[in-house]
């Protein structure tokens, strides 16, 4: 078990809290903190409410940062003009504030809007994705694949049902198309197979342990040398 | 066992049964006589005394022995009523053959449900509606409606076919038998309102004839279910399963892109590689999977020798292995060596191995001697021997087949479909070796024994 039993009760209780408040989409900081609770890294961010806030809260993070909408109606932020990046100060950070409130009021005049995260914005790398699933007849189920806004359209992905051993986690990786661009291919880097298994794991776990859980998914997994890190997160309750 | 009924009953009712050749009970009864079906058979009907010289009994409560099993072929209707019949007559098992169940419409479902509702309260066992039912080559046992003078029986053998299509296996039977692929049990479960293929993997695991199983799949009964009886079967068996129906949308969730890009079949892919199942597309390679399974076993590793006495065959069937992911390795140079102090210097001797049409049957004993026999360095081989040379007999064929044997390893032929080479063919597979009739084929044949030799090592 790579996520361990006191770790569970604490993403436990971010799930408990969601499902009081009625909703079934975790907002994108709490998926970001249940998978940061479960083991997978990811960037430091708050959520703010106001302006005044975020320019406040920007000085702790750091810049470059990225500032993205939280709403549980907008699943796909981008898509939204939920999302703002290469943000270097305090003066941007307003700027961007109010460009996404801007276009969420226009795009999804309905959306109900808990915020707008701000988070580190860390280096360009591989875009991977990772997910977990509930099949109706197989149950549990998890993904793996090139990650990025073209992950429908390539579908350079590979399934397995969860829960998945490391051997499974790692011929998930090695089946894709793309597996050499990940493995040294034409002096590229070798990026951090080791850590997507662990991940693979996490989130195999996650899906196959935690029944509240209907869909999970790392979307960006940035993937470095020697290290990965999860930039967004969704997850779905029953 | 609790399916053993099915497979092997000691008595049967025939339910509705006549000698009417337009009847389906007529031809099932004249199958099973020809059949050599030594189990007893008891006409139902009230119009008749007799049918084909066996009393036939009004109705199932004047039968006084045990039944084993009902055969049920009588309008979808009257089903429910025999059903209720035979669960006061403490009968347990029945096959229903009649169609007009949930395939047809709103009454059928109706129907349908009527029938499962009765299984349960009752405790009947039951296989189908809307299906073939099953086919035991061993205990001559049929309750197939199909005359056996336009569809062949194939001999027996080890392989078992599972499908919820009834044409589906009727064809593969007939194809089995002109391929010379033996088959054990086979059972068509239509709409599968109680017995379906967890249960019949299960049962089959168990069953000393069974070796290869072969499953015509729509969609599953109970998902977890068949990946733990698959996962069983093939720790020590093979499961073969061609998936139809494969552009079912996707599942209902889709608010993230996993749930989006994760079709129905994705997921059967998934359940397919978790249980040891080797998936084939189309029934070409269906057959093909059966058939290399049922006789050759997996291969331990991806390295395989080429060995041939016509250059091009040698040559595309490489072609097709390095497209699979076949490895068609250097022949080490100590077999070269060897080889080449016993062969012509126009031999080649690098994988592919051309022996040229020069060649005669106890060139191939002498490679495959040192490269299969001798030495490890390769996992398998396939063999593609060219018969019309007037040095090639089909002394070739023993001699093929032993130093297969003695190697160890799987072999596979590959030999295109001729009128002596279809003499040559049936002797290479007498003794065991699969012969396919194109390098495409043979090569994926060899495929999957290199995907299962990979699956139980892992």
């Amino acid at each position: 078990m790579v996520v361990d039993d006191t770790k569970k009760m604490e993403v436990e209780k971010i799930l408990e809290k969601i499902s009081a408040s009625g909703r079934r989409v975790a907002l994108p900081d709490e998926a970001l903190d249940i998978v940061k609770m479960s083991g997978i890294d990811v960037p430091g961010h708050v959520l703010v409410k106001t302006p005044g806030e975020a320019v406040e809260v920007s000085k702790g993070i750091g810049f470059p940062l990225v500032m993205k909408i939280a709403s549980s109606d907008a699943i796909h932020k981008s898509e939204a003009g939920g999302v703002v990046s290469g943000i270097r100060g305090v003066q941007e950070v307003e700027e961007g504030f109010n460009k996404i409130m801007g276009n969420l009021k226009r795009k999804m005049p309905d959306a109900q809007i808990s915020g707008i995260l701000l988070q580190k914005q860390i280096p360009e790398a591989t875009h991977l994705i990772v997910g977990g699933l509930h099949d109706e007849q197989f149950g549990p189920a998890v993904m793996f694949g090139m990650g990025g806004v073209l992950v429908e359209l390539l579908k350079d992905v590979s399934f397995r049902i969860a829960p998945v051993t490391e051997a499974e986690a790692l011929e998930m990786i090695r089946e894709i198309k793309a597996y050499p661009a990940l493995s040294g291919y034409r002096g590229s880097k070798m990026v951090d197979i080791k850590q997507i298994v662990k991940t693979i794991i996490i989130i195999s776990e996650l899906i196959s342990n935690i029944s509240i859980i209907d869909e999970v998914e790392l979307n960006p997994l940035l993937v470095y040398e020697n290290k990965v890190m999860a930039v967004d997160a969704r997850v779905i309750l029953r | 066992m609790h399916l053993d009924k099915f497979f092997n009953p000691q008595t049967v009712a025939i339910i509705g049964a006549t000698e009417d050749p337009g009847n389906i009970t007529s031809v099932i009864i004249t199958n099973l006589i020809e059949m050599g079906f030594a189990g007893k058979l008891i006409p139902v009907n009230p119009h008749h005394d007799e049918v084909f010289g066996f009393k036939c009994y009004s109705s199932l409560p004047d039968i006084k022995e045990q039944i084993d099993l009902t055969v049920i072929s009588i309008p979808a209707e009257h089903v429910p009523e025999v059903l209720r019949q035979q669960a006061t007559c403490g009968i347990k098992n029945a096959i229903v053959l009649s169609g007009g169940f949930a395939e047809s419409g709103h009454k059928g479902e109706t129907l349908e449900e009527e029938v499962t509702k009765i299984c349960r309260e009752k405790g009947i066992r039951l296989i189908g509606p809307n299906c073939i039912g099953v086919f035991d080559n061993y205990s001559n046992f049929s309750t197939s409606f199909l005359p056996w003078t336009k569809v062949k029986r194939p001999e027996k053998g080890n392989l078992g076919i599972l499908s919820q299509s009834g044409s589906y296996v009727i064809s593969m039977l007939d194809m089995l038998f002109l391929e010379g692929i033996g088959v054990s049990k086979v059972v068509s479960y239509g709409n599968r309102v109680d017995v379906g293929e967890s249960e019949l993997i299960e049962y089959l695991t168990d069953d000393e004839s069974t070796r290869v199983i072969g499953i015509y799949m729509e969609s599953v009964d109970d998902g977890r279910r068949f990946i733990k009886a698959a996962s069983n079967f093939t720790k020590s068996k093979h499961i073969v399963a061609l998936k139809a129906g494969r552009q079912d949308s996707g599942i209902e969730a889709v608010k993230s892109h996993t749930g989006a890009i994760a079709g129905k079949y994705e997921i059967y892919k998934a359940a397919f590689k978790k249980s040891g199942i080797v998936e084939v597309n189309g029934l070409t390679e269906f057959m093909d999977a059966c058939k290399v399974l049922s006789m050759q076993k997996p291969a331990k590793g991806n390295k395989v020798l080429v060995l041939t006495n016509g250059g091009g065959f040698g040559v595309s069937v490489s072609d097709v292995c390095s497209d699979t992911g076949l490895d068609v390795a250097s022949t080490p140079e100590s077999i070269r060596e060897a080889l080449s102090k016993r062969f012509p210097e126009y031999f080649i001797l690098k994988n592919p191995i051309d022996i040229t049409g020069s060649s005669g049957d106890e060139d191939y004993g002498i490679v495959m001697k040192s490269a299969l026999v001798d030495n490890d360095s390769f996992d398998a081989a396939i063999i593609i021997p060219l018969m019309p040379p007037p040095t090639m007999t089909e002394g070739v064929v023993d001699i093929i087949s032993q130093m297969s044997r003695e190697s160890g390893k799987p072999v596979v032929i590959c030999m295109v479909s001729g009128v002596y080479t279809g003499e040559i063919k049936k002797k290479f597979e007498e003794k065991g070796l699969p012969v396919f009739p194109t390098p495409e084929r043979c090569v994926k044949a060899m495929s999957v024994l290199v995907e299962r030799g990979r699956m139980n090592g892992s």
